[in-house]
């Protein structure tokens, strides 16, 4: 707390990009059973990996995606896209996480709608969409299906995982399943155990999906479905991740369209409603409304101090080094939540830093660019050994 | 080396003769972990520090100390009493709202806690405040009043009042002359620039 302490500025190499990537799938061919006893004759994940594999097969960094994010984290698939992956500011060589030094690999969750086996892919029992015949997932699942990925890629350890909500879980996951198989552990943005609030949320979008007729029960053709029902559920989760603080900065009361919309109508008026159609209209088109309801009853089913007695239980056989960054503007996994994980892991006599950042994007602000952010992960995960 | 590092060092120095190797050292305050880098390195310490400012957590990770952004008596009502071996406050107690909750509860949760404090007792400090009537800057407090946190102007006659006060007992003194090398044994209130306690309850 004195005065004049020296300031080590870290400059940071010039970052380049990721460039043209394209994904695989891994196909395990053998029965996997879930956590709920339910068995999967096997299973396919879609992934991708950035980076070079060093000869001792131990400078990986997996990153886990959100409920709505898939494998595709950085890079491009063509030269015409519009978007690179999600995660693109943050990976890449010279960037936070240094494709120069690691090898990123990332893979769309179990249950997911990607290229990952889900409800969306085909039984091969019936020839159909699995629908609601798809075993329910758990956060544990999808991370003992990246583990056989792993195995498959014959990977001797992992340098780190990284993810941010629930990403965030899987990260704690790893470092509870397979600790001596995983360094370093970066949860973002998460939590131990989904809150009341957060399970409602997500009962409500599940709700506006169920009561869509179009859902039918879950079976419904590749491309159908409740879609009015999942883009209603998106634009109400989607106001979760953000803040009102943002929400006034970026769209205030402002109007869209002419000025001589007429004041009394239902028609769009203001600009949030625009773009929360818009993000509804978009996620449609992308996503699969049963992947949804599997994927969000997974996050409500997450509650580490249950399935372990407690949170410190719940650590006690971590063995890798932790950083958790929470973010002020959080309402979804405020910054209490993470706390309390860097709480029972330091109870627990493992090694934990938490750091938290005032951004005002609330809880997808660990998504956007920070060199705060970008200059602690680099930091924590310091100089691998030359591959 | 210029005359504040020499001041740190001299200070890192006795904290480091005092701390039981491999112990596990709770720093408050703990700044870009400077002491606590220092600890682990010479005395295999299991350090954590503390600190409000996400800053110094950074400098912290980058020097490969574990730390925790936020408000230290609220981190320390997380853990269990004696959970830590030592709780190391330096140069701390003076910037703090309620110095006895937090030494108290720092009592509660190690074995063992080091205060150390700039005496503002010590005959500069005193002429500082006589003379100049402007609060005192030294190269440890170069401040200007209005560019620092609130600080309490403690002396050791202050600290040790409080310890009787308080029922704390002093295990181990480290009283140190204007220089922060040479022991104090006379009228250390006086002539002390520096003071290190080690406290137990």
């Amino acid at each position: 707390m004195n005065a004049a302490e020296e300031d080590l500025s870290l400059v940071p190499p010039e970052p380049g990009e990721v460039g043209l990537v394209e994904p695989h799938d891994f196909v395990h061919a053998q029965p996997f059973t879930f956590e709920s006893g339910q068995v999967l004759p096997g299973f396919t994940l879609r992934y991708e990996t950035y980076g070079r594999l060093n000869a001792a097969r131990d400078n990986t960094v997996v990153i886990c995606h959100a409920l709505s994010g898939d494998h595709h984290c950085a890079g491009i698939h063509a030269l015409t896209d519009a978007k690179p992956g999600w995660w693109n500011n943050f990976i890449g060589p010279g960037k936070a996480i240094d494709t120069n030094h690691f090898s990123v690999l990332c893979a769309n969750v179990l249950g997911g709608c990607q290229g990952s086996s889900g409800p969306s892919s085909i039984d091969p029992r019936t020839g159909r969409p699995f629908g609601l015949a798809f075993p329910f997932v758990t956060i544990r699942d999808m991370v003992r299906a990246q583990k056989l990925l792993c195995d498959h890629l014959g990977l001797s350890s992992l340098y780190a995982v990284v993810g941010g909500s629930m990403g965030g879980m899987q990260v704690l996951q790893w470092g509870i399943e397979y600790p001596s198989f995983v360094r370093r552990l970066i949860p973002l943005a998460t939590t131990a155990r989904e809150s009341a609030q957060a399970i409602a949320f997500n009962e409500v979008g599940r709700q506006a999906i169920m009561q869509d007729l179009d859902w039918n029960r879950g079976d419904y053709p590749k491309g159908g479905g409740p879609r009015v029902g999942l883009a209603v559920a998106r634009m109400m989760a989607h106001i979760t991740y953000l803040s009102d603080e943002s929400m006034d900065k970026k769209f205030g009361r402002r109007r869209t369209g002419a000025a001589d919309n007429p004041a009394y109508t239902f028609d769009v008026q203001f600009e949030v409603e625009s773009y929360l159609r818009h993000q509804g209209e978009s996620f449609i088109n992308r996503f699969d409304a049963n992947s949804y309801l599997y994927i969000s009853r997974a996050l409500d089913h997450f509650d580490l101090p249950a399935a372990h007695g407690s949170l410190e239980q719940a650590f006690a056989n971590v063995e890798a080094e932790t950083l958790s960054v929470a973010f002020t503007s959080d309402w979804l996994f405020p910054p209490e939540q993470n706390r309390e994980i860097v709480l029972a892991l330091l109870r627990a006599g493992k090694r934990a830093s938490y750091a938290e950042l005032a951004m005002n994007l609330g809880h997808d602000s660990f998504l956007l660019e920070s060199g705060e952010l970008y200059t602690l992960v680099r930091s924590f995960l310091g100089s691998p050994r030359t591959p | 080396m210029n005359k504040l590092v020499e001041k740190r060092t001299v200070d890192m120095q006795i904290i480091g003769d005092w701390v039981e190797p491999g112990s596990r050292v709770l720093d408050l305050g703990c700044g870009r972990g400077v002491l606590l880098d220092y600890l682990q390195q010479t005395k295999q310490v299991r350090g954590l520090g503390v600190d409000l400012d996400f800053q110094k957590i950074l400098g912290c990770v980058r020097r490969g100390v574990t730390a925790y952004q936020g408000d230290m008596e609220a981190f320390m009502r997380a853990f269990p009493d004696r959970f830590f071996d030592r709780v190391i406050c330096s140069r701390t107690v003076q910037e703090l709202t309620d110095p006895a909750a937090v030494i108290l509860e720092a009592l509660r949760v190690g074995r063992a806690v080091t205060v150390g404090f700039v005496n503002h007792g010590y005959w500069k400090n005193r002429a500082d405040a006589f003379f100049r009537g402007r609060k005192p800057r030294n190269p440890v407090y170069t401040t200007e009043w209005f560019e620092s946190r609130p600080a309490n102007p403690v002396s050791i006659a202050d600290f040790e009042h409080f310890c009787v006060a308080r029922e704390i007992t002093i295990t181990r003194r480290a009283l140190l002359r204007g220089d922060w090398k040479t022991p104090c044994p006379f009228r250390p209130n006086l002539f002390a620039g520096y003071a290190l306690y080690d406290l137990t309850k």
